[in-house]
């Protein structure tokens, strides 16, 4: 079991897309980037109260170095980090989890309005390039840009919510060549059915 | 009862069960109300309080035939391709004018739990799925009086500078907030639009500058504002009432717009076809009708001293049609297997539209052309009333410009063969 977003879900993903030849094969044609676009919500309020959770969220950041994690500061998700004693652009390793957590004890629906994660991964001929959290307005050149809520994400990554049905009811908002992404079906399917949902989330 | 020569159908006691218990339906249900339906001298009595009609919707949608097209995990039966093949090919020998007004009572709450999420699953496709008394009715409103057949061709990239040139659509939706405003009329062809309580909707977004920039919702129809005409008099399909509905100021909620940029284009591709394989189907049991009707009666009348099966002539024609119904059934069956597993089972959307229209064009030449030549063995007898077989000439004829004319279906397989066959 993983925790989504943290560093191992991505690493469980980058294997878990390495191990399929379902994927590989549905996907051999594929050439884009996506940027994709975590909201906080409700969802990922209540989250940030289980200690595993606030490590997995920290432990995603970590890895994003330090002065490109700077670019965070005055944003809503800036504004966050300050909330919870989590220093922007210093290395947050050895941060005190339990001082963490009685901070996010105090957060409330206010505080969590405005604030996202930013993940780059780059799908190309049927291997995940790369993929890695990111800073904002970083890799806005993607081919696509898929944002939405934590919830909504979760159901994708989960494999309880097939991606097209999210984002034809707005749940997921896609900017990008629509076409394209309809004409390689089968390689959006099976990175939802194989790869995310290969990696059971906590 | 016909040989069905796929031993993986013949030898499945579920599927050959199935067969027999929709058969028995077909025969039983269908084909007597369908026969009092038609003979109704004014169509407005096919939807009046007490008709058969009403009585053949709540007993197909207590069988669940209303929820065929429905995803597997809202409120659908889960059933195979070949399982839906089978039931619909026996809705269609039964009564092709009913099995539509099963087929399009599904349309809107059927896309609805291929693509929706929310309330609108919850509050109305589930109960519609659960109902069993026809307290839902569902049509499908495409056409309009400015655009027949051609608003098909709004899916085809090819065609939109003609469709452009021909009409921007009259059937408007306007965001108003929180919701969408529905203004327009769609034309007096609509299957079960004067009986139904919702319309699947094709409509035009702003800037209304094209049917491509459309949309497919959801709209109920009792409330103010929408104005159901009355059952058209016409010659075939009579047991289906058809009319037109006209929007005046029409509000529905955000999430009963189901399908809108940039998914239309795409999306309605793949609805054009599940329905082309469902009318393909029918219209395959249709055939099969005909063939059985001219058969048994080339047996039993006797001329020139011998049934008139044993004259060459008739020989030619029974062979001629054999061959078309068994053709039409097993193409029919593959495609939509095919679009089965491309919809339901691989979730791609990315079925091959010119083998599905094909199926419904194919399905539906078939019938026209097997009943034709069952009235001519039928002879003078074929003309009336008497026997079944004018019945189903005159539904094979309407098939041919129902859900689309055979010639802009064929128009637009033709784009994609073009495009795709190498």
């Amino acid at each position: 079991m993983a925790i989504f977003p943290s560093k191992d879900w991505i690493e469980a993903v980058l294997e878990a897309a390495k191990k399929s030849e379902a994927y590989k094969e549905a996907a051999k044609e594929w050439e884009g980037d996506f940027l994709c676009v975590v909201q906080g919500d409700e969802e990922f309020l209540r989250e940030l109260s289980r200690k595993e959770v606030m490590q997995g969220f920290m432990s995603l950041m970590d890895m994003i170095p330090a002065q490109d994690r700077a670019k965070y500061k005055d944003t809503p998700t800036g504004k966050v980090f300050e909330s919870l004693g989590i220093p922007v652009d210093v290395s947050i390793k050895d941060l005190n989890l339990d001082e963490v957590m009685n901070k996010a004890a105090k957060l409330s629906a206010e505080d969590i309005k405005g604030v996202s994660l930013y993940v780059w991964a780059d799908f190309w001929h049927g291997a995940v390039r790369n993929m890695m959290p990111v800073a904002p307005d970083e890799h806005e050149d993607a081919v696509f840009k898929l944002s939405g809520t934590y919830s909504a994400w979760k159901l994708m990554v989960s494999g309880k919510q097939d991606t097209i049905r999210l984002i034809m009811s707005n749940k997921l908002q896609l900017q990008g060549n629509m076409s394209y992404m309809m004409k390689h079906m089968k390689a959006v399917v099976l990175l939802t059915k194989e790869v995310f949902a290969g990696v059971p989330i906590d | 009862m016909y040989f069905e020569i796929d031993s993986k159908v013949r030898d499945d006691k579920g599927l050959c069960l199935l067969r027999n218990e929709t058969h028995r339906f077909a025969e039983e249900v269908m084909r007597p109300a369908a026969k009092k339906l038609d003979r109704m001298p004014d169509p407005e009595q096919v939807i009046a309080k007490g008709s058969p009609y009403w009585n053949v919707l709540k007993e197909m949608k207590a069988m669940g035939y209303h929820r065929l097209f429905f995803h597997k995990d809202y409120g659908g039966l889960g059933l195979s391709a070949i399982e839906a093949h089978i039931i619909l090919e026996e809705l269609g020998w039964g009564s092709v004018g009913l099995a539509t007004a099963i087929g399009v009572d599904q349309v809107p709450a059927g896309v609805a739990s291929l693509f929706a999420l929310g309330d609108v699953i919850d509050n109305l496709v589930i109960p519609w799925a659960e109902d069993t008394e026809a307290k839902f009715h569902g049509c499908w409103g495409v056409t309009e009086p400015e655009c027949g057949s051609d608003y098909i061709m709004a899916t085809q990239e090819s065609f939109l500078p003609y469709v452009r040139q021909l009409h921007p659509g009259q059937v408007k939706a306007d965001n108003s907030g929180d919701g969408w405003v529905i203004n327009g009329p769609k034309a007096n062809w609509l299957s079960s639009a004067p009986a139904a309580t919702h319309a699947g909707l094709h409509v035009t977004l702003p800037p209304h500058d094209s049917l491509a920039n459309g949309a497919f919702c959801i709209v109920p129809l009792e409330q103010k504002g929408v104005t159901k005409g009355k059952p058209i008099d016409k010659l075939g399909l009579r047991d289906d009432p058809q009319g037109d509905l006209v929007f005046d100021n029409v509000y529905i909620p955000d999430d009963y717009m189901i399908i809108r940029p940039p998914f239309y284009e795409l999306r309605v591709g793949q609805i054009l076809c599940l329905t082309s394989c469902f009318v393909g189907t029918i219209f395959t049991g249709l055939a099969r009708a005909a063939f059985e009707e001219a058969l048994e009666y080339s047996k039993n009348r006797t001329q020139g001293g011998k049934p008139i099966c044993e004259h060459q002539s008739i020989k030619h024609k029974l062979y001629a049609m054999f061959e078309k119904v068994e053709s039409s059934r097993y193409y029919t069956r593959k495609v939509m297997e095919h679009v089965w597993e491309k919809i339901y089972i691989e979730g791609t959307f990315d079925a091959s539209s010119m083998h599905a229209l094909s199926a419904q064009i194919y399905g539906k030449r078939s019938a026209f052309e097997v009943a034709h030549e069952a009235v001519q063995i039928f002879g003078g007898y074929g003309l009336t009333r008497d026997f079944l077989v004018e019945k189903l000439f005159r539904d094979a004829r309407a098939g041919l410009i129902e859900d689309g004319t055979t010639e802009v279906l064929g128009l637009s397989a033709a784009y994609n063969i073009i495009q795709e066959y190498c």
